[in-house]
């Protein structure tokens, strides 16, 4: 299938499914890159700003499949785009912590792709199944790197097991946000395009209960009654209000939007 | 670091609060194999926790974009190196050397003219000692030069599994590597006019 054997009303629940697909993948990215000199060792800074700079590549595939069904630029929907229009999910929005929430944050979201691209390679848009496969070479190395360093921290020292707790913590409530369908996701099912998101987060979810369970991490609560952020639990991607994808667009936009017309610097 | 305030050497238990002390974590040599027709060869060292670990690192820092078909790391402790100099001057093996057998890999650099690349794998001796691993390892190198040498414990050696060739060394075969001086700036862009490049 391609874009020209989409139905209206699919097409217009696949551009809203590529572009949360794509603001995860530029603003996990983004914060990835913001340990670009600061991270623990030579070598790991090197790593993390290629598992930035990867994250990023992966928006500007998903965004140029959104361009060929509406036009846009990718470069305009990465820099001109306000917050209120960005798609992405809190587990990636927040702001980068320390050494072990990056990691475990880079572990969740691996092990999701590590469901999700398997999935969309069988996808019946042939643009998708095309880039799945692409992302995916990619996100295996991603996870063997982020699943090594959750081990560590988590059998390392008090210090480094208190620390992964905390992360564990904070993030493992914003899972069911990242894994909850958009209002158009049962259309792009039906056609084979998306897959069923509840068989997904029935994979990812048990999957990383497992692990984390071997790393004898203790798992908060996910559901609003738990005490996790009720929009958050509720699964909505957009209106949130907690400022952070706004302060985040601040910055990484900044230098585009200083001279919309500038072709070089 | 240093202080009224800080703990002196003898009361600090950690190894950061010894002047001079090297707190980075352990080194491995990394061999990167480029193609199939090239032999391992000794690309530059990294820093890693463990020997997982700095595979990882090897793969990030030395193959994310140059080609690779394999890379191997071992820790620097295991390594026996020499140089031309002490080549000259060791004693020849005796009939001492009789301790258990080990096996050597062996790691000729043979000149001077490559920036990118330290030595080249030659093969595997196994031997009862280090200095009777020496020898064969020269036989080994046969008539080339010899500028430096090593014996790289063959136990030690971690190396990529044929599965990770595709995730770890697949994406560089589809990227252009560029240097930094492909990108157009403003210092090059008047010039890139004047010249008729796109920018």
């Amino acid at each position: 299938m391609t874009a020209a054997d989409l139905k209206p009303e699919v097409r217009a629940a696949l551009v809203e499914r590529l572009t949360a697909l794509a603001d995860d993948e530029l603003v996990l990215g983004h914060r990835d890159a913001e340990w670009t000199g600061h991270a623990p060792i030579l070598e790991e800074d090197i790593a993390i700003a290629n598992v930035a700079q990867d994250e990023i590549g992966h928006a500007v595939l998903w965004y140029g499949l959104v361009q060929e069904l509406t036009g846009a630029d990718p470069d305009h929907l990465a820099f001109f785009r306000d917050a209120r229009e960005f798609r992405s999910a809190a587990l990636v929005e927040q702001p980068r912590g320390d050494w072990a929430f990056t990691m475990l944050r880079q572990y969740l979201f691996d092990t999701y792709e590590a469901e999700l691209l398997p999935r969309l390679m069988r996808s019946t848009y042939t643009p998708i199944s095309e880039v799945a496969a692409k992302v995916n070479r990619e996100e295996l190395f991603h996870l063997r790197h982020s699943a090594l360093w959750v081990e560590r921290l988590a059998f390392g020292t008090d210090e480094s097991r208190r620390r992964l707790q905390a992360a564990v913590n904070d993030l493992w409530p914003l899972m069911p946000q990242l894994l909850a369908a958009l209002p158009g996701d049962a259309l792009l099912a039906a056609e084979g395009i998306y897959p069923d998101t509840a068989e997904l987060a029935g994979a990812v979810m048990p999957r990383l209960e497992g692990e984390l369970a071997r790393l004898e991490l203790s798992l908060p609560a996910t559901d609003a009654q738990g005490g996790a952020d009720a929009a958050v639990a509720a699964g909505t991607r957009s209106e949130r209000g907690d400022g952070l994808l706004a302060a985040l667009l601040a910055d990484m936009q900044s230098v585009a939007r200083a001279d919309p017309t500038a072709e070089s610097w | 670091m240093s202080g009224p305030h800080n703990k002196s050497a003898a009361e600090g238990s950690a190894q950061g609060s010894v002047p001079g002390a090297d707190t980075q974590w352990p080194r491995w040599e990394v061999l990167k194999k480029d193609n199939e027709r090239k032999p391992h060869q000794a690309v530059g060292s990294v820093h890693a926790a463990d020997a997982e670990h700095a595979l990882l690192m090897a793969r990030t820092v030395f193959a994310r974009r140059p080609a690779a078909v394999s890379m191997w790391v071992a820790p620097a402790t295991r390594i026996h190196t020499f140089t031309a100099e002490e080549l000259t001057r060791l004693p020849a093996a005796t009939d001492a050397d009789t301790g258990p057998l080990g096996r050597y890999l062996v790691v000729v650099k043979s000149t001077n003219r490559r920036s990118m690349t330290f030595g080249d794998l030659k093969g595997e001796v196994e031997a009862a000692s280090v200095s009777a691993a020496l020898a064969l390892a020269l036989e080994l190198a046969g008539d080339e030069p010899v500028l430096a040498l090593w014996l790289i414990e063959t136990d030690s050696v971690i190396r990529s599994e044929p599965d990770d060739a595709d995730p770890w060394f697949g994406p560089a075969q589809d990227k252009t590597y560029k240097q930094q001086s492909v990108y157009s700036s403003r210092a090059t862009a008047s010039k890139d006019a004047a010249e008729g490049v796109p920018g």
